[in-house]
């Protein structure tokens, strides 16, 4: 394995130990809140043997939290499952608006931690034939760096759109950030991984966005 | 009189859950669901223990731990979070939490931290912001259960 494959790979196993770490968590909070339902069913019913007698209504909502939140983990694994499988696919045909809608959603929990909400902008689907993990990977690179530079109630909206045989991906930050800073943040760290998706990374102070342009196929 | 406990979590739904659950055990329970919520809780009511969460969209639970405990270095604070790294399990410590524990927790285990912890806080009464402070400078003493804790993380990684 050439160093360069091998930063591509660094960067990679990263990127994975960061979304599991944070998949994890959210799965954790999601048992924690069945373990305190069925703890709760558990106390009024020994309150009951007391005397106290048992609502049904309130019981009704207890076993529809759970339902909820079970349903929620089940979200959880299936979104895991996907981009467990997404690290070892190779290069395949996919919807580019499909991989923004994944890496929002696998950003969503920590975009929220920082006071950040991700949205993904109306438009049709394009295909793209590329690594979707490594997309992925950038698209964190970009995400974590507009986190360090944003503050509470910064909006950012993820937009795709095709130019000839290239696809651009915007990422438009409101309110502005300093999106020079951001281009030169995600050069140098996301470097290994700009050069393997052969991606420009140019910063539009105007318009307050960072865009990346790609080949609409993977170029090996 | 019952312990007065402040529980803070982002989670209003586990928060509410929990406060009842605490409350049949005869705690007297206030709830903040942010970092912010507690720290305004925390100038006008007067808590023997408090229950925080580390991870907090409006304010980092490390923050609001070193907070609480630079307005009352006595304060008796437990970890109650799903995120205890070892590096945010040694920071919570460092800055002075009585013990940590992980969701999702035995509510026996919690209500016995939250007792053990109740012991050891300084008498103030509720309301009493006059009394509050200056606290008496504490010693350093042996936090076994959060050290136990601590070996668990690192036993079970980040």
């Amino acid at each position: 394995m050439s160093s360069y494959h091998g930063k591509v790979d660094s960067l990679g196993l990263s990127f994975f130990g960061s979304m599991t770490a944070s998949i994890s968590h959210e799965i954790k909070n999601s048992l924690a809140i069945i373990n305190e339902n069925a703890g709760l069913l558990g106390d009024l019913v020994a309150l009951s043997e007391k005397g106290r007698p048992l609502d049904p209504e309130r019981m009704k909502t207890i076993a529809d939290s759970i339902r909820r939140r079970v349903q929620s983990a089940d979200d959880i694994v299936r979104r895991l499952n996907r981009f467990a499988h997404s690290a070892n696919q190779p290069v395949v045909s996919s919807g580019i608006r499909d991989i923004l809608a994944c890496t929002i959603v696998l950003s969503e929990r920590l975009a929220t931690m920082k006071g950040v909400s991700l949205t993904l902008a109306d438009g049709d689907e394009i295909e793209v034939q590329t690594l979707p993990f490594v997309i992925e990977n950038l698209l964190w690179i970009c995400l974590k760096n507009i986190f360090l530079l944003a503050g509470t109630g910064q909006q950012v909206m993820l937009d795709a759109r095709r130019e000839a045989s290239d696809i651009v991906i915007t990422l438009r930050c409101t309110p502005e950030i300093p999106v020079k800073q951001l281009e030169s943040s995600v050069a140098a760290e996301g470097q290994p991984l700009i050069f393997f998706l052969r991606v420009q990374v140019q910063a539009d102070p105007d318009g307050s966005s960072l865009h990346l342009r790609m080949p609409i196929r993977f170029i090996e | 009189m019952a312990v007065s406990v402040l529980l803070i979590d982002d989670d209003e739904e586990f928060l509410a859950i929990l406060a009842e659950r605490l409350t049949i055990r005869g705690l007297e329970v206030t709830t903040a669901a942010s970092g912010r919520a507690a720290l305004d809780l925390f100038g006008t009511a007067w808590f023997k223990v408090v229950v925080l969460d580390l991870q907090m969209p409006d304010m980092d639970g490390l923050e609001v731990l070193e907070r609480l405990v630079a307005l009352n270095p006595a304060q008796q604070i437990i970890v109650l979070t799903g995120h205890a790294t070892v590096t945010r399990g040694v920071r919570a410590m460092k800055l002075g939490a009585a013990d940590l524990l992980e969701k999702p927790v035995d509510i026996r285990e919690l209500v016995e931290k939250i007792n053990t912890a109740a012991a050891g806080a300084p008498t103030v009464p509720a309301g009493n912001r006059a009394g509050r402070s200056p606290y008496p400078p504490q010693e350093e003493t042996p936090r076994p259960g959060l050290l136990r804790t601590l070996r668990g993380l690192f036993a079970g990684g980040e």
